[in-house]
C-alpha cells in the first residue's frame, strides 16, 4: 500500500475520530490508522467489542465513546485498524507496519492525535513482577473483564487511580487498600484554583462520587504515604511506605501504579518540533497554535498528545484540527470554518476550566520525578538513578548524553518510560530549569520494525549507499 | 577525550570545555570499530598510523579497565570486509594489494571466496560473492569507550567545563583567553578538537581545519543469539547480542537526521549479506555528521603563529584513540614529535592548491 491521501489522522481515540470524521464531512478524503483492532484509544478502548463490561461497571463517560464510534463508522472515513505507525517525516511520508508488511503513504496533511501515556511512577522494587501501571489493569478490566479476587493494592494519585478503583469494585474485585501519595501541600495549591473549576462542576462531582464509592465498600484509603517501595523475593510481597514518620507494611500480590498520564510525545519529538515545558502538568507539550497547526506545514495536533485535558477537551480539539485541516486543503471554505472553530473555541474554554485545579491537586509527589539512587528508572537497559547521578558527575549536563553513556533510553521503548525522569533528575542535579535540560532526541523507528519489511521498502532509483574503505570508522 | 587524557596522565592540569546537549557529536554515532583494513591507500603514513594505533589498543584498554573500571569490550578478532558483486571483490582486493606493496608486504589479509568465507562465517547469503580478511581489525563498545575517557580522565584530576560553546578564542603575550558560554578563561595551551567546530576555532589561532560534515546513517537491531565474531565495516554484533548496520556516506550539510530511504538500503544490503536478519527486528536508527578533511585523513598541527595552539581532527576517532592518548598527547606537551605526524599538517592542502 503506497499513495497518496488528503487527510492521514494517526490514533483513533476521540480526538482522531472527531477530526477524521469532521474533515471528512467536509468532502475531504480521510486515512484513520490506528494501532488497535477497533477504534476507541485508550479511554473508549474495546467500545465496539460485545464481550467488554457493560456501562453499570465501566460508567455513562465510557459509553459516550459509542457516539463517536458511531459516527466513524457512518462517515467515509478509510479506518486502517492494527496499523503500527513507525516513522513520520516532516514532508508528511507516513511509514507502518501491517500485516507484517511496510507500507508508505503520503499526506496533503497529517493530524497526530495519537494520545497519552502514564506518567512513570518509579520508586525501588517498582519493576518486581506484580506490580503493573493501573492503564494495564484496566486494559484487562476493558477487554476481558479480568479482575484479581485478593491481594490488589492500588497507589499513586489522581482522578484516573480512583475511576479505575471504582471500576474494579462495581465488576466484582477486593481492593485490599488504595494508597494515595498526592502530597499534603497540593491540597492548599489546588484550593486557589477552586472557584475556577466549579464554573464546570461535572468533573467535581464525578471525583466525590467514586470516593463515596470507595467509602462504601470500606477499602482502606491511605493518604499523603510516602517513600514507597515494593519488596518481594522475585516477585511482588508488599508495599512498604511511610506516613506522619511510621512505616507500615500492606501485603499484596498486585499492585497497580498511577500518578497521572502525559502526552505521547514520541511522533513529535521524531519529527523534531518544538516543545515546552508545561511547569504544573510537569510534562512536555508539543507547540501548537489554536487550531492545532504546528511549524511544520500541513501537520496538526489534537487530543492529550498536544497536552492532557481528557476525552471531552480531546474530542473538541479534534474537531477543531479536523476543520482546520479540511479549510487548508480546500475542501471547507474560510468563512464557514472560522464560525464553526470560533463555536468549537469557546465550548473548549469551558471544558478546560477545571484543568488548572486537578493539575495542582494531582501535581506528582518529587519522590517519583527523581527517585532514590537505587530505583531502576530505564527499565529496557536497567540504569538507576543512582547511575544517571553518577553520569552528571562525570560531566553529562543533558539526557542525550546519558544515553551515550549507560544506554539509558535506547532500548525498544525508546525512553517513553525514562525520558521524564532522567531530565528531572540531571535537572534536580545541576539546578537547572527542565526547559533548559530538555529532553532524548528521539530517533526512528519510534515502534521496531523488522529489517525484512525496511528492505521490502529500499528503492533502488536512490543513491545506493557508498561503500568506501577509506571512511570506515 | 583521548587527547585530554593523554596530557592529564601527563601531569599536565587540562579542563575540557564541552558544548550543550544536542551538539552535532560525531562520537555518538560511531560504529566501534578499531579498523585497519583498507585506510592509507592514498596516504602511507595514514595506514601505517592507523595500524599503530590497533596495535596500542589492547595495552590501552587494559589501561582504561584500571583507570575507569569500565570494560570497553575490545576483541580484534580479525574483519571482514565482504562483497556482493565480482566488481566490488575486484576493487577491494586491488586495493588491499596496493597497501601491501606500498607496505613492502607488511600487511596481512586474504581473500576469500564464499565458500571458504562460509566455513568462517556460515550465516552468508548466496548473494555474497566473497571478501577479504585481514587479523589486525577488531571493535569495541564505542559508548562503553567514551564513558572509559571521562571516567579516567576525571580520575586522573581533569576538569569538564560543560558550560557551552567556546565562541573566541584570543591569544594573548603568554597563553591564550578563551570566552566560553559567560565565562573567560584563561590557559596555557590550547588543543583544538573540537571536529566541525574547529573550522571556525582555527583561524583564531592561526591555524587551518578545512574540515565538512559528512552523514553516516546507522541502525541497531534487537539483541539475538551471538552470530557474527568478525565485524565488517557493514555489519557487526556486539557484546550483548545486538546488531548494528551501517553505513551511508551523505553529503547533506549540518543535519544529522535519518531517513527511510537510506536505512530501507542500508537494510536491505543486510539482509542480503545475513539472511537470517530479515526477521530481526530495528530498535534504532540515527544519523552523525562525520567530521571529514578533503583527503579523509586526519589533521594534526601545531600553530607557528599562536605557539602553544595545536589542533587535531580526524575521522577515525574510535581506531585513533590509543595513539592520541599515548603518542600525539606527548607531541602536544613534550614537543616529542612522532613518527608520521608531519604527514598530516594541513599544508597539505596548500600544496595542492598551488599545484
Amino acid at each position: 500500500m503506497t499513495g497518496r491521501v488528503q487527510l492521514a489522522v494517526i490514533g483513533a481515540g476521540p480526538a482522531g475520530m472527531a477530526a477524521a470524521v469532521e474533515a471528512a464531512n467536509c468532502g475531504a478524503s480521510v486515512v484513520l490508522i490506528d494501532e488497535q483492532p477497533a477504534p476507541g484509544g485508550q479511554i473508549y478502548r474495546a467500545i465496539t467489542s460485545a464481550a467488554r463490561p457493560g456501562k453499570a461497571i465501566l460508567g455513562d463517560d465510557y459509553e459516550n465513546g459509542a457516539k463517536l464510534t458511531d459516527t466513524l463508522a457512518a462517515s467515509t472515513v478509510d479506518h486502517w485498524t492494527a496499523t503500527t505507525v513507525w516513522q513520520v517525516t516532516p514532508e508528511r511520508e507516513i511509514y507502518m507496519t501491517r500485516d507484517g508488511a511496510s507500507h508508505r503513504i503520503t499526506a496533503d496533511a497529517i493530524v497526530i492525535a495519537n494520545g497519552a501515556t502514564e506518567r512513570p511512577m518509579p520508586f525501588p522494587g517498582w519493576t518486581l513482577p506484580g506490580v503493573m501501571t493501573a492503564g494495564a489493569g484496566q486494559i484487562l478490566l476493558k477487554t476481558a473483564g479480568l479482575v484479581p479476587q485478593a491481594g490488589l493494592v492500588l497507589a499513586g494519585s489522581g482522578p484516573l487511580l480512583f475511576l479505575i478503583a471504582a471500576q474494579y469494585l462495581r465488576a466484582g474485585g477486593a481492593i485490599e487498600a488504595l494508597v494515595e501519595t498526592t502530597p499534603r501541600s497540593n491540597y492548599r495549591t489546588a484550593l486557589r484554583h477552586l472557584p475556577g473549576a466549579l464554573r464546570t462542576p461535572g468533573y467535581l462531582r464525578k471525583g466525590l462520587g467514586l470516593l463515596a464509592e470507595l467509602r462504601k465498600h470500606k477499602v482502606r484509603h491511605v493518604k499523603t504515604a510516602t517513600r514507597l517501595q515494593a519488596v518481594g523475593d522475585g516477585r511482588l510481597q508488599a508495599l512498604r511506605f511511610s506516613r506522619a514518620g511510621r512505616q507500615h507494611e500492606i501485603a499484596c500480590t498486585t499492585l497497580m501504579l498511577h500518578i497521572g498520564v502525559v502526552p505521547n510525545v514520541q511522533i513529535t519529538r521524531a519529527l523534531n518540533l518544538p516543545h515546552d515545558w508545561d511547569a504544573l502538568q510537569r510534562c512536555w507539550r508539543p507547540r501548537r497554535d489554536a487550531d492545532g497547526a504546528t511549524e511544520l506545514d500541513g501537520i496538526f495536533l489534537a487530543g492529550d498528545g498536544a497536552g492532557i485535558g481528557g476525552a471531552v477537551v480531546a474530542e473538541l480539539e479534534g474537531r477543531i484540527a479536523g476543520l482546520a485541516s479540511a479549510r487548508a486543503l480546500g475542501t471547507l471554505e474560510t468563512g464557514k470554518a472560522e464560525a464553526r472553530l470560533a463555536a468549537e473555541r469557546s465550548r473548549l474554554a469551558q471544558e478546560m476550566a477545571p484543568r488548572p485545579f486537578l493539575d495542582a491537586l494531582y501535581a506528582p509527589s518529587p519522590e517519583f520525578l527523581a527517585p532514590p539512587d537505587d530505583t531502576i528508572v530505564c527499565r529496557c537497559e536497567e540504569v538507576t538513578a543512582g547511575q544517571i547521578r553518577s553520569y552528571v558527575g562525570l560531566g553529562c549536563i543533558g539526557p542525550n548524553q546519558t544515553k551515550s553513556f549507560g544506554r539509558s533510553g535506547m532500548g525498544p521503548c525508546q525512553g517513553r518510560l525514562c525520558g521524564l525522569t532522567v531530565s528531572e533528575i540531571i535537572a534536580s542535579e545541576t539546578a537547572r530549569p527542565m526547559a533548559e535540560v530538555g529532553y532524548y532526541r528521539i530517533r526512528p523507528p519510534i515502534k521496531p520494525v523488522t529489517l525484512g519489511e525496511l528492505a521490502a521498502l529500499h528503492d533502488d532509483q536512490a543513491a545506493a549507499a557508498d561503500r568506501s574503505l577509506e571512511n570506515a570508522s | 577525550m583521548a587527547v585530554a587524557l593523554g596530557l592529564q596522565q601527563l601531569g599536565r592540569q587540562v579542563t575540557v570545555f564541552d558544548e550543550g546537549d544536542r551538539a552535532f557529536r560525531a562520537s555518538r554515532g560511531n560504529f566501534g570499530l578499531v579498523w585497519v583494513q583498507g585506510k592509507g591507500a592514498k596516504l602511507t603514513d595514514y595506514a601505517r598510523w592507523t595500524r599503530q594505533s590497533a596495535d596500542l589498543w589492547p595495552a590501552f584498554a587494559e589501561e582504561l579497565r584500571e583507570a575507569a573500571g569500565v570494560d570497553v569490550e575490545l576483541t580484534q578478532p580479525g574483519g571482514i570486509d565482504i562483497f556482493l558483486s565480482d566488481d566490488e571483490a575486484e576493487a577491494g582486493v586491488k586495493r588491499l594489494q596496493g597497501l601491501s606493496a606500498a607496505l613492502d608486504g607488511d600487511y596481512p589479509f586474504e581473500y576469500l571466496g564464499h565458500n571458504a568465507l562460509k566455513r568462517l562465517v556460515p550465516e552468508i547469503g548466496p548473494d555474497v560473492v566473497g571478501a577479504t580478511y585481514s587479523p589486525m581489525d577488531g571493535h569495541l563498545n564505542p559508548l562503553y569507550m567514551l564513558r572509559a575517557l571521562y571516567a579516567a580522565f576525571r580520575r586522573a584530576g581533569g576538569q569538564i567545563d560543560s558550560g557551552g560553546t567556546v565562541q573566541q578564542i584570543e591569544p594573548l603575550g603568554t597563553g591564550f583567553r578563551l570566552q566560553a558560554g559567560g565565562n573567560m578563561i584563561h590557559a596555557d595551551k590550547v588543543v583544538l578538537c573540537a571536529g566541525l567546530g574547529n573550522a571556525r576555532l582555527a583561524p583564531m589561532v592561526g591555524l587551518d581545519a578545512p574540515v565538512e560534515p559528512l552523514r553516516g546513517q546507522v541502525m541497531v537491531c534487537e539483541r539475538i543469539r551471538p552470530f557474527l565474531k568478525f565485524p565488517s565495516v557493514q555489519v557487526r554484533q556486539v557484546g550483548e547480542g545486538a546488531v548494528q548496520i551501517g553505513d551511508s556516506h551523505e553529503d547533506v550539510g549540518f543535519d544529522d537526521a535519518s531517513t527511510p530511504r537510506v536505512i530501507s538500503q542500508i537494510a536491505h544490503r543486510a539482509v542480503r549479506i545475513y539472511p537470517l536478519l530479515e526477521h530481526v527486528r530495528m530498535v534504532r536508527s540515527w544519523g552523525s555528521l562525520r567530521v571529514m578533511s578533503p583527503d579523509g585523513h586526519p589533521i594534526y598541527d601545531r600553530s607557528v603563529q599562536c605557539p602553544g595552539a595545536s589542533l587535531v581532527t580526524c575521522h577515525s576517532g574510535v581506531t585513533l584513540a590509543a595513539a592520541h592518548a599515548k603518542i600525539l598527547a606527548r607531541w602536544i606537551a613534550e614537543d616529542q614529535q612522532p613518527e608520521f605526524v608531519e604527514s598530516f599538517s594541513a599544508k597539505r592542502f596548500d600544496v595542492r592548491q598551488v599545484a
